[in-house]
């Protein structure tokens, strides 16, 4: 099993989706443990190139063309899953950039990371509302509620996220994270937020935390 | 010469093309380019002194231009250009930008590698987010510097005590509000008539943005607009409606392009070579009179570690020697005011800038993004180093000299840069002037750039 393994980290790593794919095909052919396949093959393989983009020794095309041959893979994975505990979903995020906002490249840089590191990730894009936000978290049961801004106008929209969920009484329902060029730790928690992202390291990072966390809407 | 609208019928014409597959292309496009032209980094040379290097960058971002054009968001499509097209665009651009009126007046011009001509000094906070009272004082530090040509905007927090939402009536109400305000400071500052270079940053929307570009608000018929590019050659058609409002208005308009080193456009000589690309965006999309760059470090978010220096002077020199466009750069630092970090950082972007042909936009500290964390200060200490390189006629030998010592000053300290003080207490918010400790502070650094000051 640690050759096929090892030659699926060598295959994430590269963002070689065909060969990504042809290996998940092998690995249930030789009736291996999904799960163990993800975590100690693709996942491990999305922990290396993490490494190598915080080194900036890969850039963010590579990033990507490793995350789409992972989400490739377990596409071939899932049926398999779905009878072991543990279905290898860390959570379930809905994330965008909010209302009035049109720029995406850093949420698409955290939403990369955050399917790296196994979470199902529901992108609503850009400019979206406060209420589709919300919708969509309700309707795919999303266990956190991400949200960026590049702009300190439409950062303002944020703190709506926070006070719609307590005025609909599901609150408790949804983790808030929140994280964007102008939003700053202290202004977040103030927003409402349960936790913060600086960057897409932290943004990982502070979604897993969320996932074991009780507490909703803790100040740091 | 291809017309502003052919441009758009372009966008409604063009190849209808998947914006990941854009995304994607980019670096890689760009990267069999750096190997064809030779493109290469060096990390002991931030500030290089290679003109054919600049030239070859500059073939190479044509190139890639050529190659994969523009994408416009709202279509899906590809604008794409012939050389011959985009040649003309250089060949016919704007060679002066004027500003302000009266004695008020400045004229920015482009600038050759090693202009003792000092650059062009435009003064702002780049949006820095400040509380509603404190709005005025802290643009007002702008305005009042000697060195400021025009000056522009902070982001108040709140318009009479209400946060300021975009797309809306708050925004555009926010907007007009900035306006007035900017120019009560101009007025605060004894410079009535000093040119405002953005004079909307708190809206996002076109309604709002133009909204506010009314004489009744004291806007000035040549203040402006700055019109960014949606991350790397991307436009849309919320810029592009600004820029068909002021080819009406006769308002000026710039160029703002930052691409980041390790998104979309890969590594440092790859992310060089986009970054130049943009300015024919500029040109031919936007009919910019003049073009900033603010390209960042995509973990760091500044241009003051050694990748960005290499970057900003190779660009600049690209730019300078091979098109009569008035370029400025804009340096972020990772450090905030009232640190000897933040005066290193700014005075080693400055330089590198300056020396490669650059005028300056000036600046960004504490990473763009920390509340109150913007002074005059810090634009001073980035127009006078501008300044004294020009008129020392340092070489840009000399410069990487000044430059690789200044960056062994905080290089290290990038990651974990002090946030520093806040405008009220880095300043007397009574007389507006500095504090004593930042101007003992400023003095004390300026022994150990290694420039002449007594030139200023």
């Amino acid at each position: 099993m640690k050759d096929l393994l090892d030659r699926i980290v060598n295959a994430t790593v590269k963002g070689d989706e065909t060969r990504a794919i042809a290996l998940a095909h092998e690995a249930m052919a030789k009736d291996f443990d999904p799960f163990k396949v993800i975590q100690q093959g693709y996942a491990r393989g999305m922990e290396i190139v993490g490494d190598l983009f915080a080194r900036l020794e890969y850039f963010l095309p590579e990033v990507m063309l490793a995350a789409d041959a992972m989400t490739a893979a377990l596409e071939v994975l899932k049926p398999h899953l779905q009878d072991r505990e543990n279905g290898g979903s860390s959570g379930t995020i809905v994330i965008a950039t909010i209302q009035g906002d049109l720029h995406d490249l850093g949420k698409n840089i955290v939403k990369v990371m955050l399917e790296a590191a196994g979470f199902t990730v529901y992108d609503m894009g850009a400019d979206v509302a406060v209420s589709a936000l919300i919708a969509k978290a309700q309707e795919v049961e999303a266990d956190i509620i991400a949200a960026s801004a590049i702009l300190t106008t439409t950062m303002a929209h944020m703190p709506d996220i926070a006070k719609i969920l307590a005025e609909l009484g599901i609150r408790d329902h949804f983790r808030i994270m929140l994280g964007g060029a102008p939003v700053i730790r202290e202004w977040a928690f103030q927003a409402g937020a349960d936790g913060y992202g600086e960057d897409a390291a932290e943004a990982v990072e502070t979604a897993r935390q969320l996932m074991v966390s009780t507490s909703i809407g803790a100040q740091p | 010469m291809i017309g502003f609208w052919e441009v758009i019928a372009r966008s409604e014409n063009g190849p209808l093309f998947k914006e990941k597959k854009f995304d994607m292309q980019l670096a890689a496009a760009a990267r069999q380019l750096a190997e064809k032209y030779d493109i290469r980094y060096n990390s002991q040379k931030v500030v290089p002194d290679d003109d054919d290097l600049a030239d070859r960058l500059y073939q190479a971002a044509l190139d890639l231009f050529l190659e994969v054009g523009i994408y416009c968001r709202d279509t899906g499509r590809l604008i794409q250009f012939n050389r011959e097209e985009v040649v003309q665009a250089v060949q016919n651009a704007p060679r002066t930008v004027t500003y302000g009126q009266g004695r008020d007046e400045a004229v920015m011009t482009s600038r050759r590698v090693e202009d003792p001509t000092p650059p062009f000094v435009v003064m702002t906070p780049v949006g820095t987010p400040v509380a509603e009272e404190r709005f005025v004082a802290m643009v007002q530090s702008y305005a009042q510097e000697p060195l400021a040509q025009t000056f522009s905007s902070a982001f108040s927090q709140t318009i009479n005590g209400r946060p300021i939402k975009a797309a809306t009536p708050q925004e555009t109400e926010a907007a007009i509000w900035n306006v007035i305000k900017l120019r009560e400071a101009a007025r605060a500052a004894g410079r009535p008539f000093i040119g405002i270079h953005n004079l909307v940053t708190n809206a996002e929307r076109s309604d709002a943005t133009l909204a506010a570009m009314q004489p009744a608000f004291g806007v000035l018929p040549n203040d402006g607009l700055g019109i960014a590019a949606i991350s790397e050659l991307k436009v849309d058609y919320e810029r592009i409606k600004k820029v068909v409002f002021m080819r009406h208005s006769g308002h000026n308009k710039y160029g703002l392009y930052g691409p980041l080193l390790g998104g979309f456009a890969g590594g440092t000589e790859t992310t060089a070579i986009v970054h130049v690309a943009h300015h024919f965006l500029g040109l031919l999309a936007y009919e910019a009179q003049w073009h900033c760059g603010f390209p960042l470090h995509l973990h760091h978010g500044c241009n003051s570690c050694r990748e960005l220096l290499w970057l900003i002077a190779v660009t600049s020199q690209a730019l300078s020697r091979n098109t009569h466009s008035p370029i400025a750069v804009s340096p972020f630092s990772a450090a905030g005011p009232c640190t000897d970090m933040v005066i290193y950082e700014m005075a080693a972007i400055s330089i590198a800038a300056s020396v490669s042909g650059a005028n300056l936009l000036a600046c960004a500290p504490a990473r763009n993004r920390h509340p109150e964390r913007a002074t005059g200060m810090e634009a001073r200490v980035c127009a006078e180093a501008g300044h004294v390189a020009a008129h020392q006629k340092i070489s840009r030998r000399e410069a990487n000299t000044i430059v690789m010592d200044l960056l062994a000053r905080y290089e290290t300290t990038i990651a974990d840069a002090p946030l520093g003080q806040c405008l009220a207490e880095c300043y007397d918010l009574a007389t507006l002037q500095p504090s004593q400790e930042y101007l003992d502070l400023y003095q004390s650094c300026r022994s150990k750039i290694g420039l002449n000051y007594s030139l200023l």
